[in-house]
């Protein structure tokens, strides 16, 4: 039999190695420019630089802005339920990391 | 073909009006919805009841398909009777991209390609293994869907199942992606391939990995989209992983919590050795530093003491006991009832 040699395709991890701009960030999320604008306006996502051609966003917002999206589409959330949302659904994970951490978790 | 109670599905009666329809789907719809639940089989429960929601909400597919009647259970065999939907008369495009991969069979005899929904957009995503043992995922992705006319090609989002081994030492995995893409004809089909992927070193669950040029063609000679791997860890019946850091429970004998041991500890990669201090309480947690996720920094490695009792099956065992017993003034208890 024939060896082929097999290459294996090298990624980036997102939230280590990439920084997105706006326009990025909306394409990988999958929302609109529209809608990105406004979750930015209710403080939803905090980009660094002053205008928004300079905004730079983290690696780490990538799934938080999927999140916004998935619930904006699915559930009709608009920008400020979105805000609230992202919010609770960080405490949620803050409190069950720690309660996780006290109790010991079943698996 | 099973017959889907779409009724029972969202929880109402027949004689539901159109509110009451909304008012359920919204209702359920944000209980499964798979961002806001942990609950295992959100995804699928989200699905099936957006799917109820697609048929319920038409006032023309409620119609067709209470003309089926109401004497199916749901998971039923079911053929449809010929002829089933004559004279009825539905909006949009019926026999066009009919393949909608979040839908039962049942809708996509029924209703396939009527809808234009919001959970036709959605992605779903299996994760098996193949013949070669090779982790494998389809992703069956609603990307064909985007509305904008864009040069470049989409950005595509699949998720990958990996073990917690492959995070500490890096893996080469075989991928098989599905996708829908759009024939000749206009039809949606969905075309596999197979990615050879690197799994970095010390990657976490929740981390997404971006493979750059591997998203949608281009059009009119445009750069391909990147393509998104979204890495989860598949359950191991004895680590358990939070970030970077892992936990385990490690059983000990009550003599090597009470007196102090030396215990091997298996970790996702090898064993190390480890001291459990004298007099540890069981449910202690001693913590293997760096020995978790080797991420920069790397996690560390939790070990939760569990104290295994001996059985008394033997009358020496019974002997030891009566004499711990007998050797120890000792009220579990003493602090109780007060």
């Amino acid at each position: 039999m024939k060896e082929s040699v097999t290459t294996y395709l090298e990624g980036q991890i997102v939230e280590e190695d990439v920084e997105f701009t706006f326009v990025e960030l909306c394409r990988a999320s999958g929302a609109s420019e529209e809608q990105l604008t406004m979750w930015i306006s209710e403080g939803a996502f905090e980009p660094q630089g002053p205008r928004p051609e300079e905004w730079r966003f983290s690696g780490a917002a990538l799934r938080r802005v999927r999140t916004a999206h998935r619930l904006a589409r699915d559930l009709e959330i608009n920008a400020p339920g979105i805000a609230l949302a992202l919010d609770l659904l960080d405490e949620i994970d803050t409190l069950r990391a720690r309660s996780g951490r006290s109790y010991g978790r079943t698996a | 073909m099973k017959y889907k109670d779409y009724y029972e599905i969202l929880g109402l009666q027949r004689t539901a009006t159109q509110d009451d329809v909304k008012r359920a789907y919204r209702k359920l719809a944000r209980k499964y919805h798979p961002d806001l639940t942990k609950q295992s089989d959100g995804e699928d429960r989200f699905k099936e009841v957006g799917e109820a929601y697609q048929v319920l909400k038409d006032t023309e597919k409620r119609a067709a398909y209470d003309r089926i009647g109401g004497q199916w259970q749901n998971g039923q065999d079911f053929r449809p009777p010929p002829h089933w939907d004559e004279g009825f008369e539905f909006s949009g495009a019926r026999n066009e991209g009919s393949a909608n991969p979040d839908f039962s069979d049942f809708f996509e005899a029924m209703f396939g390609g009527a809808d234009t929904g919001v959970h036709s957009r959605q992605r779903e995503m299996h994760t098996t293994r193949s013949a070669h043992d090779a982790k494998v995922a389809k992703d069956l992705e609603g990307a064909y869907r985007g509305a904008h006319f864009s040069a470049s090609g989409q950005d595509h989002h699949a998720k990958v199942v990996v073990d917690l081994a492959d995070a500490y030492r890096g893996a080469q995995r075989s991928i098989s992606l599905q996708m829908p893409v759009i024939d000749a004809q206009g039809h949606v089909i969905l075309q596999s391939r197979t990615l050879n992927v690197s799994i970095p070193k010390g990657v976490r669950a929740g981390q997404h990995l971006r493979l750059a040029g591997q998203g949608g063609a281009g059009l009119g000679g445009g750069s391909a989209g990147d393509l998104y791997l979204e890495i989860a860890f598949r359950e191991h019946p004895r680590f358990r992983v939070d970030g970077r850091d892992v936990s385990l429970d490690v059983p000990v004998a009550p003599w090597e919590a009470a007196l102090g041991a030396n215990v091997t500890v298996p970790t996702p990669d090898g064993s190390v050795e480890m001291t459990v201090p004298q007099g540890s309480a069981g449910g202690r947690r001693l913590r293997l530093k760096g020995k978790g996720i080797p991420a920069n920094p790397p996690g560390d490695l939790y070990v939760v003491l569990n104290i295994a009792l001996p059985p008394a099956n033997t009358e020496n065992a019974k002997t030891a006991y009566d004499t711990m017993r007998q050797a120890f003034n000792f009220d579990p208890r003493a602090n109780f009832y007060g």
